[in-house]
């Protein structure tokens, strides 16, 4: 079995998925601009934007930074479930057992056949909103965010791999049928500044926010949200930084998720 | 009678005891989710006006907590007694599906209870408001109970539904989340005609009147006996429609046999 089969399957997957189950599509459509609806409605009808901008000390446009927010957080969401999610689900209907024995290492089957999944979901999700976007901020400007959003999902995806994969191998181990991800999942967000920035979290939280790769996706999609031009020698540091990181997961995950799978092969998967 | 009723209580708590983990993974899934979009939403309030607004946010968050978990754990809690086989056990045992279903107010309640006990607590300790500092305890009840009246027989709709055909899971999630947006809206800020006939949109109405009895007059509360008319009515007519739906679904059901396709 070649890589490429691998990718195929995960592309296939998602495309008879949508095609077979047309309310899960449509319900994927709608997130995105139900989330983006109740931040920015219930915050409209409670507040104001200036005290958005007081809060957050920035010149930013608010629906911009909410759209970047939603967009990178459902994408994050998605990776964790996309890997770690697998784990439990495959266990739940019973092919974890057959993934672990196939040819390829159980973490390289769930990553790589993820990933055309993950471009394909990113890229409707960006479809979505570009009219938004455009709207906006113009056909230059709006282009332009567009093109930070899509960097920050792109780049932003390589240290998340590294890092649901170790959650995956977490959920071998612990062997737990309730879903910890289910609640897991909006933590890390939460300390990522996913909604609210992570530099007005307090001391400790912020802490915690510096060693997850989300904060600085998010950090990279919000720079779409700066009035004006975006500040490229920033872009470019995140882009370093997220770089950096992915290399440190993705290398942790490589040694200690080998030794899940040997654990798990060695004592069953049940 | 007494017996069925006491075995399906005891079945529900024995249940909420057995499955304890689960339990603690939907309180804290909820908490953590509604923290994270408030977090957000709270960005856009002056600090003046923080109190009042947190406060209504959370009575809005405890309606839509009530419409959400009813609807999902009664109503979505059918396609698992289909798959499992106990719709014809208690059938043939001459209980009604619908009876048992209905024991699923329990775990309901109580992940309402855990959740929003929680949720006040972050909330205090994050904004130092006082959330539970209600005006009016007996309207706040009322407020409450049809609200749950409305959820319950909502639920049970739609697990006689279900019964009968599938349903999509992801689109009842959608349904909800949407009625946050339709409850949060200000009924004081819309012409009166208009205010009454948001009124008449399921929950809008217990939900306005749970406001009032929590926060205030909102304004010298306007259109207070219209809702409270509003949601007498609505509650009743949910229940005649949850009741008849339950008894069409059930002769249909002894006629045509389970239909093993589920809610989830």
């Amino acid at each position: 079995m070649r890589l490429v089969t691998l990718l195929k399957a995960g592309l296939t997957l998602d495309l008879y998925l949508f095609k077979n189950n047309r309310a899960a599509f449509i319900s994927m459509l709608l997130w995105p601009y139900l989330v983006l609806a109740l931040i920015l409605g219930m915050g409209l009808s409670f507040g104001n934007p200036s005290s958005f901008k007081q809060k957050v000390g920035m010149h930013i446009d608010p629906i911009v930074y909410f759209v970047a927010s939603t967009f990178i957080a459902l994408s994050s969401l998605d990776v964790m479930w996309g890997i770690s999610g697998q784990i439990l689900f495959q266990r739940w209907i019973g092919t974890l057992p057959y993934t672990l024995i196939a040819p390829y290492r159980t973490s390289v089957t769930l990553i790589v056949t993820y990933i055309p999944r993950y471009l394909l979901s990113t890229f409707i999700n960006i479809l979505e909103f570009t009219p938004l976007i455009l709207l906006m901020n113009g056909l230059y400007q709006g282009s332009i965010k567009i093109a930070v959003l899509l960097l920050a999902a792109t780049i932003g995806m390589f240290p998340l791999l590294g890092f649901s994969a170790l959650f995956a191998s977490f959920l071998l181990a612990i062997k737990e049928e309730s879903n910890v991800l289910s609640w897991i999942n909006p933590i890390i967000l939460m300390f990522s500044g996913a909604f609210y920035p992570a530099y007005l979290l307090p001391y400790w939280a912020r802490l915690i926010s510096h060693i997850l790769p989300t904060t600085y996706t998010i950090e990279l999609a919000r720079t779409a949200a700066w009035l004006g031009s975006p500040d490229l020698t920033h872009i470019t540091f995140l882009v370093g930084l997220l770089a950096g990181i992915t290399i440190v997961y993705n290398l942790t995950a490589y040694l200690v998720v080998g030794a899940g799978e040997k654990k798990a092969m060695k004592e069953g998967a049940f | 009678m007494l017996t069925s009723v006491k075995a399906i209580l005891w079945l529900h708590i024995i249940r909420l005891w057995r499955y304890k983990w689960s339990f603690l993974n939907m309180i804290l899934t909820y908490v953590v989710w509604i923290l994270l979009l408030m977090l957000g939403i709270l960005l856009f309030v002056p600090k003046e006006s923080l109190g009042i607004t947190v406060k209504a946010a959370y009575w809005t968050i405890l309606a839509w907590n009530v419409i959400s978990q009813f609807s999902s754990l009664i109503g979505g809690w059918m396609g698992f007694f289909i798959s499992t086989g106990m719709v014809e056990e208690h059938i043939l045992r001459g209980i009604s599906p619908f009876k048992v279903i209905t024991g699923r107010v329990i775990p309901g309640f109580s992940v309402i209870l855990m959740s929003q006990a929680f949720i006040a607590i972050l909330l205090g300790e994050m904004f130092k408001v006082d959330v539970l500092g209600i005006i009016n305890p007996a309207l706040t009840v009322l407020s409450f109970v049809l609200l749950m009246m409305e959820s319950l027989s909502y639920g049970l709709i739609i697990s006689s539904i279900s019964l009968r055909t599938s349903i999509p899971h992801a689109m009842l999630e959608i349904l909800n989340f949407a009625m946050v947006g339709l409850l949060m809206m200000p009924v004081t800020s819309l012409p009166p005609m208009l205010g009454i006939i948001y009124l008449a949109i399921p929950y809008a109405a217990p939900t306005y009147l749970m406001k009032i009895a929590t926060i205030g007059g909102i304004g010298g509360a306007p259109l207070y006996f219209e809702a409270m008319l509003i949601s007498v009515v609505e509650t009743l007519i949910f229940l005649v429609i949850g009741i008849y739906s339950m008894k069409r679904s059930e002769e249909w059901m002894k006629r045509n046999g389970v239909r093993a396709v589920g809610f989830w």
